[in-house]
């Protein structure tokens, strides 16, 4: 069984090197201030806590797995005691607004935490995971009383939130939500309905749980227009903090699911339970949207820290495995065979995997800069540029990071050979575990529509503009640097066909409105793998420059290579797909599909 | 939770229109199975695979097989099921008549075993393994062996398994520790522990006859130096009753991503006596005739899994309602419009049509080959049993890889649900992944295919294959350009990267494994656009009215156009050569 070693090395390089992390941290805004020292010891002890701590209880999690009764949701052994230690330390916090109890530090610090968490024990994560998201709405959109009733609770970890958004027949639709909202004119309202799919919906990890409840008021608008958001306590809180009577909202059953199954995934049944509007009626969703993207962020760490953790394993068992001889003479001649990583397809699946989560690291690290500073950045103008990036990034790194992460898992898998099936070697719950990340918080094809629909064509494709004029700039300056022309001569190539690749299709839009979903998967990939490549060229940059015999930075270059020259040629395929319009997939009648 | 539906109108439409099977079928001298017989096997096979087998597959993944001190206990209904399917018959379709076994042609039978997979993979598995070891019977043993053993495989009381890969000893059977030592009775005493032995002890049968590679004390080291031994569970009087319990016991069982019906052993050989099958030393040899057969089956279970998803994945789409269609609300009585409106759930779900159906017609065009390779003579035989060869390892692995791809596809369909047991569609999926592992995990097949089926013989047979697709393509005319230009095209770059890779790999020792997983996805590819250029000439000569002919059109202009570029891709991948994965020293990942 892998256990999850943080990759601390990989992690301070991108983050220090490759993002100025110190400049970075200096700069913001309203934030406390992340000095180098401070995230050292963030990233040590996170990494400590991660190693230790959860780590161990990643497969008794799987195997045990939640249980229902009707008492409640009781988590695997081990899970609570873990949950404790992380609460006493402080880490619940983190990123918490200071005057509710919280540390300050930037949003940034959370995520890069709760990579390393997320890689030892994903089902583990996802509590404090969703409960920090709940936290961040009520800080923003809450009222005093709100904040000053549950958040200092939920920041110092003793109650937990949630998010209730999906019903039975309300999936990707959530406009046909039917939870009703009554006023009772006393500023509370009664919430009636059943919602699924509720991540840490009931647990006996904390005292109390703080759901955030999508629900229809009496005589609102249809469709999404008419959805307000409402706090509905597991139990009401006194005006003093202390809990009060049992709300009218109970778990009715959990899911059994392919994976995750540490993490309660919860039907809740509101009866006339009371609830608590946040902000204005029908502008639930408006606010759920600021969760939303956090929470698509902590879903592409999915992919990266689970991924980290398939690479890992398939490491450690091709250097250890003995099996054949390598073509080109033994490497092992003492031994009855030598390690498997000597077979070039081998190290073709090993390599696949670590530029796909080196190059995602980079990538989503770089995204968590721009959540900083979109909030918290030096100047409005850094804020409005950070913010429109990371509005166009967000659906990328969701969907590819966590499809991409779901192939490398698979490699780790396929690495193991038979033993990468059996259940104690640990490979195999990588693959279940990661498989929900191309589902959940939007499927891969609803952040496709949103890139390609409202990022892009949305604002004319200028949100894409910003990027590719870096791109274009970051080329430029490599003008004339033989050691990068390998790296910048495909990258400005691919940089250029994006951008008439996006007005092909936005042409074509125009006269067919089935276009953009025919297109949006595969431009959404053909999107990631360039920006990995900006990532890649970067990195290169970097390395070139480091001290000779550095086997780290050496390797970055080679890594580099292989992603350039074996995983970039994609796009090709990704290109001609969607390019080859609408009607080869809407010209079939519903009858002509199957007999 | 999916219930199973066997595709027959595909498949006939396969058997008999795009390979005119009774016509080879009579050709080949198999007079008594024509396309009367063949649609009663298919129909009497699709109610098996509906009413008996899939009922059992929700049930028998949640239950799973138990172990209690070398006693295997399968999920309810097994035990029942198992004696129903062998007294059908459908454990000896492609058996030795001569002990029982029945002389149903590949090409139909592999039909059946898509069902049965597809409805029930686990269940199926102890099927086909049985006739797996029979066939290894029927062709390497003694007539005295034959007699004793195959008449109650064929009959199903008895089943069979195969016992290689050790726990050293995968991919690399010739470091395997298993000894046989000879006794004064003509047997052998065998020792040793076996992992991963499917079917290797269950409550199905009254005996197990196990197949197991051994070394002689003597023996030449590496795989040149194993032999292979039929070791009954229980030995088998003169008579044919069943004597005293052998030294086989089954220490436990593995618990495992899927397949959890199926009881994956470890068997521990304890002085058991064994008999030689075949020649000693010439184990492996023996093995290898088997391995044909049953590299296809588990690319068919790639075939049947993806199938099933496909079917439930197009249920869900056409029932679940979602969104609108962005030209426009279509079910406007409704809330909102099935998710069959939305362009990227029909990409969707056509990738899967796509692959399914072609991955179809491939397994029955392998098929064709093995029965020509079997029943023919002359040239045609040995230019079958040339294409055999080639063949095996894509169909192995590319229909399984594409399995995989698509019942991943079909989970995602569905959305959340997709993740959640009792909808079924994350089942397809751990239950196909062990396809791409289990009988040489694909990138052994990647290797096979490269290595010892084209760099051997200089590539000749994948010249006859490719010169098969130019002919087809030259002899079609009109609207079919549309489906034989792409597929020249594809033709003309996996005949340039064979030559590409060749040539590097005269200087260059780690050339051909560099390329070989690419590559066998190029020559999986460039043959799914043969088989759907091949149906879409059969689909365009007929009533464009039927839905079922219009559909296949569609489908095949969509692989043209959306999934065949891959191959370019693939193709630049494999020209960047081998120096970019051998360049990086190990301490430096």
């Amino acid at each position: 069984m892998p256990l999850y070693k943080a990759p601390l090395r990989d992690m301070q390089f991108v983050l220090k090197d490759l993002l100025k992390a110190e400049d970075h941290y200096a700069s913001l805004q309203g934030r406390e201030e992340v000095t180098p020292d401070l995230m050292d010891a963030i990233l040590t002890e996170g990494a400590k806590f991660a190693e230790e701590v959860l780590a161990p209880l990643n497969q008794v999690g799987d195997q045990q797995g939640c249980t229902w009764s009707e008492d409640g949701v009781t988590t695997p052994e081990g899970f609570k005691e873990a949950y404790d230690q992380y609460r006493e330390a402080g880490w619940t916090s983190m990123s918490a607004r200071s005057e509710f109890g919280g540390q300050g530090l930037p949003p940034s610090m959370g995520l890069l935490l709760s990579d390393m968490i997320g890689g030892a024990n994903w089902s583990w994560s996802m509590y404090p995971g969703l409960s920090g998201s709940a936290a961040r709405v009520l800080e923003v959109y809450g009222n005093e009383m709100q904040q000053e009733r549950y958040l200092p609770k939920m920041t110092e970890g003793s109650w937990m939130g949630t998010m209730c958004l999906t019903e039975p027949h309300a999936g990707s639709d959530v406009g046909l939500s039917r939870t009703k909202a009554s006023n009772n004119g006393d500023g509370t309202y009664n919430i009636t309905g059943t919602k699924i799919f509720i991540s840490s919906g009931d647990h006996d990890m904390t005292e109390n749980i703080i759901h955030l409840v999508l629900a229809r008021v009496e005589g609102a608008p249809e469709g999404t227009k008419g959805i307000s958001l409402f706090l509905v306590p597991k139990f009401i809180a006194h005006e003093d903090g202390s809990l009060g009577d049992r709300n009218g909202v109970t778990c009715g059953s959990i899911e059994h699911k392919m994976g995750i199954k540490g993490s309660a995934t919860a039907v809740l049944n509101f009866d006339a339970a009371t609830g608590y509007l946040i902000g204005e009626e029908n502008q639930g969703l408006t606010y759920m949207f600021l969760m939303m993207n956090t929470a698509r962020m902590g879903t592409a760490m999915q992919g990266l820290s689970l991924g980290q953790l398939a690479y890992q394993g398939g490491l450690e068992y091709a250097r250890e495995r003995l099996q054949m001889r390598s073509l080109s003479g033994p490497k092992n001649p003492d031994g009855p065979a030598d390690p498997i990583i000597v077979h070039p397809d081998v190290r073709r699946m090993l390599l696949t995997q670590k530029a796909l989560t080196e190059g995602s690291r980079a990538f989503l690290y770089w995204i968590l800069m721009l959540v900083d500073q979109a909030s918290h950045g030096e100047t409005e103008e850094i804020q409005k540029e950070a913010d429109e990036l990371l509005h166009l990034l967000t659906p990328i790194a969701k969907a590819f990071v966590t499809e991409t992460g779901l192939e490398v898992a698979n490699y780790g898998m396929q690495i193991y050979g038979g033993h990468g099936y059996i259940g104690e070697w640990g490979m195999e719950q990588i693959v279940r575990d990661l498989r929900i990340s191309t589902l959940y918080e939007g499927t891969t094809g609803i952040q496709a529509l949103d890139l390609l629909g409202r990022k892009i064509m949305g604002t004319g494709g200028k949100a894409l503009m910003g990027l590719t004029k870096r791109i274009h700039k970051f080329c430029e300056a490599q003008a004339g640097n033989a050691a990068m022309e390998e790296f910048v001569a495909p990258l400005a190539q691919l940089n250029k066909e994006w951008g008439e690749i996006t007005m092909q299709i936005g042409e074509k839009a125009m006269q067919n409105p089935d276009e953009v979903g025919a297109a949006s998967v595969d431009y959404l990939m053909y999107s990631g793998y360039i920006a990995i490549a900006f990532m890649w060229a970067q990195m290169v940059e970097l390395a070139a420059g480091g001290s000779e015999g550095d086997a780290f930075m050496a390797s970055k270059v080679k890594t580099a290579r292989f992603y350039f020259q074996r995983i970039l040629p994609r796009t090709e395929s990704h290109k001609l797909s969607m390019l080859s319009g609408a009607d080869n997939l809407m010209a079939l009648d519903v009858d002509e599909f199957a007999f | 939770m999916p219930e199973y539906k066997a595709p027959l109108r595909d498949m006939q439409f396969v058997l008999h229109d795009v390979f005119q099977a009774e016509t080879l079928w009579s050709e080949l001298g198999l007079e008594d199975v024509n396309r009367e017989l063949a649609d009663a096997i298919l129909d009497e096979a699709a109610k098996i695979s509906q009413n008996l087998m899939s009922p059992l597959n929700r049930s028998g993944d949640e239950q799973g097989v138990s172990w209690n001190d070398t006693v295997v206990t399968t999920p309810d209904g097994f035990p029942a099921a198992y004696r129903e399917l062998a007294e059908g018959g459908w454990g000896a379709l492609a058996g030795d008549p001569e002990y029982g076994g029945q002389v149903i042609p590949k090409m139909l039978v592999l039909l059946f075993e898509e069902m049965s997979y597809g409805a029930n993979m686990a269940l199926g598995l102890y099927l086909s393994l049985t006739s797996g070891a029979a066939l290894a019977i029927a062709s390497h043993a003694s007539e005295e062996l034959k007699s004793r053993y195959l008449p109650d495989m064929y009959a199903g009381n008895w089943a069979g398994s195969m016992c290689l890969t050790e726990a050293h000893a995968g991919t690399d059977l010739g470091i395997i520790r298993t000894k046989a030592e000879p006794q004064a009775d003509g047997s052998y005493s065998i020792t040793g522990n076996k992992i991963f032995i499917t079917g290797g002890e269950h409550d199905l049968t009254e005996n197990i006859i196990h197949l197991v590679l051994a070394k002689l004390p003597d023996a030449p080291a590496g795989s040149k130096g194993i032999s292979l031994f039929l070791v009954p569970k229980f030995h088998v009087n003169d008579d044919g009753s069943l004597g005293e319990r052998n030294e086989v016991s089954c220490g436990s069982v593995e618990h495992k991503m899927g397949i959890h019906a199926s009881a994956t052993c470890v068997l521990n050989f304890d002085g058991a006596k064994g008999y030689l099958v075949g020649e000693l030393n010439r184990g492996l040899a023996a093995m290898f005739t088997m391995m044909n057969y049953e590299r296809l089956s588990v690319g068919v279970q790639g075939l049947g899994l993806s199938s099933a998803s496909y079917q439930s994945a197009l249920d869900y789409a056409q029932e679940r309602l979602q969104g609108r269609s962005p030209a426009g609300p279509e079910n406007r009585d409704g809330p909102a419009d099935s998710l069959m409106v939305h362009p990227d759930v029909r990409r969707m779900l056509l990738t899967q049509k796509a692959y399914v159906e072609a991955g179809r017609a491939f397994a029955v065009f392998v098929g064709q080959q093995l029965d020509t390779a079997k029943f023919g003579s002359g040239e045609a035989q040995q230019r079958s049993a040339g294409l055999v060869e080639l063949l095996t390892p894509i169909a192995k692995a590319f229909l399984t890889d594409k399995g995989l791809e698509a019942t991943i596809i079909g989970q995602q369909v569905f959305g959340g649900h997709g993740y959640v047991r009792e909808w079924g569609m994350e089942q397809l999926v751990r239950d196909t992944r062990i396809a791409q592992i289990y009988e040489g995990a694909n990138g052994i097949q990647a290797l096979d295919l490269m290595g010892r089926k084209i760099a051997s013989n200089g590539g000749q047979n994948m010249a006859v294959l490719i010169q098969e697709m130019r002919d087809f393509a030259a002899a079609a005319e009109g609207e079919i350009a549309e489906f034989t230009q792409p597929l020249l095209d594809a033709v003309t770059e996996l005949e340039t990267l064979t030559a590409t890779v060749l040539s590097a790999a005269g200087d260059d020792p780690h050339a051909i494994g560099a390329a070989s997983v690419e590559y066998l996805h190029i020559a999986g590819l460039t043959i799914y656009a043969y088989m759907w250029a091949r149906m879409a000439g059969v689909a365009l000569a007929a009533d464009q009215n039927d839905a079922f002919y219009a559909g296949k059109l569609h489908t095949a202009r969509f692989f043209m156009q959306r999934l065949l570029p891959q191959v370019k891709s693939l193709a630049e991948s494999v020209r960047a050569g081998s120096a970019v994965l051998m360049d990086i020293p190990v301490e430096a990942f």
